[in-house]
């Protein structure tokens, strides 16, 4: 049973939106004639790509190693390819946790708050930092004390999956929300890291790509579109290039 | 000592000589003005002269430089650096007394002719002076007319911002005689061509001033004499060479292509940018079709240039090696792989002369930069093409114009990193991320 929309809530929403509309600026539309606007070396350009020695902006030096230690395992090294570690995901979730996704910047985050449905997503005013800052804690805590204070990157292989299977099932709370939504939230962010352009500080070497054949960031498939069928190796590039276009 | 003494007297005299001489010239300058410029009172222009003479003024561009950025137009303003310092466009409205609603026709004939303005004072040749000489009093009367119909701004401009001695506006007396024959000098007809023939080089050489970029200036600015409209640097553009030269210059394009050109700003080869963009549209779209295909034709019979064709640079080379991966990996989508582009929007680079001009600096500030056609009544969508700056570096924007430059039936000499670097540290575009 869903919980029922109370009428002072209603009211007060109302009120707050009103409050709200009125302190708006008109909006005003910027008026074009002739030919549309243009200027050079227009746009922003996307994000530098993190250098090497990389350092951490939002995670600590432990909670870096237990980030890389569960991208491990979440994507492990193997004959295909390299693991999640090794693949910079901890570097890209990071960066992503010191900017705007790790500040929530495009979600709502102001009341009135209460519990939702599942279908109404996450219904927390935690943001994404936050929600690793605790959960990351509790895994360390969590750890502790089923290892006699053993730390999670001291762990064999088989311990830490064991311990990842038991915080998927929701072995303990990570501040608000229960383990299993934190363990969604890191398989989720690991396969981006693994995935998204290098430009973020993952997909090292477009490993990702290569892994799964996608040939990144092309405009053009006219000349091959023929060709179905057939293995196209078309080597990935990047937003930033390939290593093909430096002549030497 | 004594010969110091000498020396002081000699200078002293020269000096006293030498104002005598600017105070006599000075003088006779004022003498010939007043002689010119003396009218009896001329009849009320017709409603068709003054059609005309928006046409004709259309045709000469006025508005492209007597219009500040966002100012009134033909009020004057733009500031030209010419190279020996600015020179502001005066304001052209019919302001009686800081635009030319005072001047009499004869007084404007005067300027357009021989580059005398206001009470004898010098125009600097920043104003085309040297081409419109060879325009009709006729056209220049309905010119006036229609300037005289615009409304009155008031708008005090300070032309003259040149620095010390380019400041001193009678050395264009000087100017005029070594780079500008005075007396004859309107157009006539050359009666072994065709009407159109010489109505497109009435054109080409006076109202649309097409030399004043051109063409190669000598040091001191003027025309370079046996180098008409080969092509030449215009402040960080490369001006192309619009002889009949095959590779580099208007050769392989048919009449139509340049009417099409100059019509809607772009043809199934290339399109107008830059300076060019501005051209296009403000005057030569506004020229009708015949007056255009005139023009085309008298480009057409040009000599073509000289030029000694270079062999391609190999295409196995690094720089070609990466040129093509960056090529096909960024700019195919719109110019296509075989290099036709698309015909108004992407320009075609297969035996492309301005992909081969003898600088490649608009190719190479356009990858910087960006690009941006020009936005005409016929094709008023003006494309435009993204920045690359943030994207390549100086040795991969290098190889990539150094492919172009030696593909699809393209030959000429590879561009270097350190010619990228100059161009994008010039234009104030982006480094790489």
């Amino acid at each position: 049973m869903t919980s029922p929309i109370l009428r002072r809530d209603l009211l007060g929403t109302a009120a707050a939106l009103v409050g709200t509309a009125a302190t708006l600026p008109a909006a005003e539309a910027a008026q074009i004639s002739g030919s549309l606007p243009w200027s050079p070396s227009e746009g922003t350009p996307p994000p530098v790509e993190p250098t090497q020695p990389y350092t951490w902006e939002f995670f600590t030096a432990d909670e870096a190693a237990l980030v890389g230690a569960i991208a491990d395992r979440i994507i492990p090294a193997d004959d295909l390819s390299i693991g999640g570690k090794e693949a910079g995901c901890a570097v890209f979730i990071d960066k992503q946790l010191a900017g705007n996704y790790g500040k929530g910047t495009n979600y709502y985050l102001k009341g009135p708050y209460r519990p939702g449905t599942p279908q109404q997503g996450p219904q927390t005013l935690e943001t994404f930092a936050q929600r690793y800052r605790e959960g990351l804690a509790a895994l360390v805590a969590f750890c502790a004390s089923k290892h006699g204070g053993a730390a999670f990157t001291t762990l064999s292989a088989a311990d830490q999956d064991a311990l990842l299977h038991e915080m998927e099932a929701g072995a303990f709370y990570t501040g608000p929300v229960t383990s299993t939504a934190f363990f969604n939230q890191l398989i989720q962010n690991v396969r981006e890291g693994y995935f998204a352009d290098p430009i973020y500080g993952g997909n090292k070497d477009m490993a990702g790509w290569k892994l799964i054949g996608f040939p990144g960031a092309r405009y053009d498939y006219r000349d091959v579109i023929g060709r179905r069928g057939e293995k196209l190796d078309l080597e990935p590039v990047g937003l930033m290039g390939r290593p093909g276009w430096n002549p030497a | 000592m004594f010969t110091f003494r000498r020396i002081v007297v000699a200078v002293v005299c020269l000096g006293f000589l030498g104002v005598i001489g600017a105070g006599a010239l000075y003088a006779f300058n004022r003498a010939y003005y007043s002689s010119q410029i003396a009218e009896t009172a001329a009849p009320a222009p017709t409603a068709g002269q003054i059609a005309r003479g928006h046409y004709l003024a259309l045709a000469g561009d006025c508005i492209a430089c007597h219009t500040a950025p966002g100012g009134q137009p033909y009020a004057g303003g733009l500031q030209l650096n010419t190279g020996f310092g600015l020179v502001a466009a005066s304001n052209i409205t019919p302001d009686k007394d800081t635009g030319i609603g005072g001047w009499t026709t004869k007084q404007f004939i005067l300027a357009m002719h021989r580059g005398i303005g206001d009470h004898g004072k010098r125009l600097y040749p920043a104003m085309p002076y040297t081409a419109y000489a060879k325009v009709s009093d006729a056209d220049l009367t309905d010119i006036k007319a229609y300037l005289d119909t615009l409304p009155a701004v008031h708008h005090d401009v300070i032309a003259n911002q040149m620095p010390f001695p380019f400041n001193i506006r009678l050395m264009m007396v000087g100017w005029n005689m070594l780079f500008f024959d005075l007396g004859g000098q309107q157009y006539k007809n050359d009666p072994t061509q065709t009407a159109e023939w010489n109505r497109g080089a009435y054109l080409v050489q006076g109202l649309e001033h097409c030399s004043t970029c051109h063409t190669t200036k000598n040091l001191l600015g003027a025309d370079e004499s046996g180098k008409f409209l080969q092509g030449t640097d215009l402040a960080g553009w490369w001006a192309p060479d619009l002889t009949s030269n095959k590779r580099i210059g208007l050769g392989s394009w048919s009449e139509d292509d340049i009417v099409d050109f100059l019509k809607t700003g772009a043809n199934d080869r290339m399109v107008a940018a830059g300076p060019m963009a501005e051209a296009v549209h403000n005057s030569t779209q506004h020229l009708t079709v015949p007056d255009l295909h005139a023009m085309a034709v008298y480009l057409k019979s040009l000599p073509a240039s000289d030029d000694s064709a270079p062999s391609p640079v190999p295409a196995n080379i690094p720089a070609m090696v990466a040129g093509r991966a960056i090529y096909a990996e960024n700019c195919a989508a719109c110019h296509a792989l075989n290099g036709t582009g698309v015909p108004g929007m992407a320009p075609a680079f297969v035996h492309s002369p301005s992909v081969q001009a003898q600088n490649p600096e608009n190719m190479i500030r356009t990858i910087l930069a960006g690009g941006h056609v020009a936005a005409t009544e016929i094709n008023p969508t003006a494309a435009s093409m993204p920045p690359f700056d943030w994207k390549f570096t100086d040795a991969q924007l290098a190889a990539v114009t150094t492919y172009l430059r030696n593909s699809f039936g393209n030959a000429a000499p590879a561009v270097t990193a350190d010619e990228v670097a100059a161009k994008r540290k010039e234009i104030g575009a982006r480094a790489t991320n």
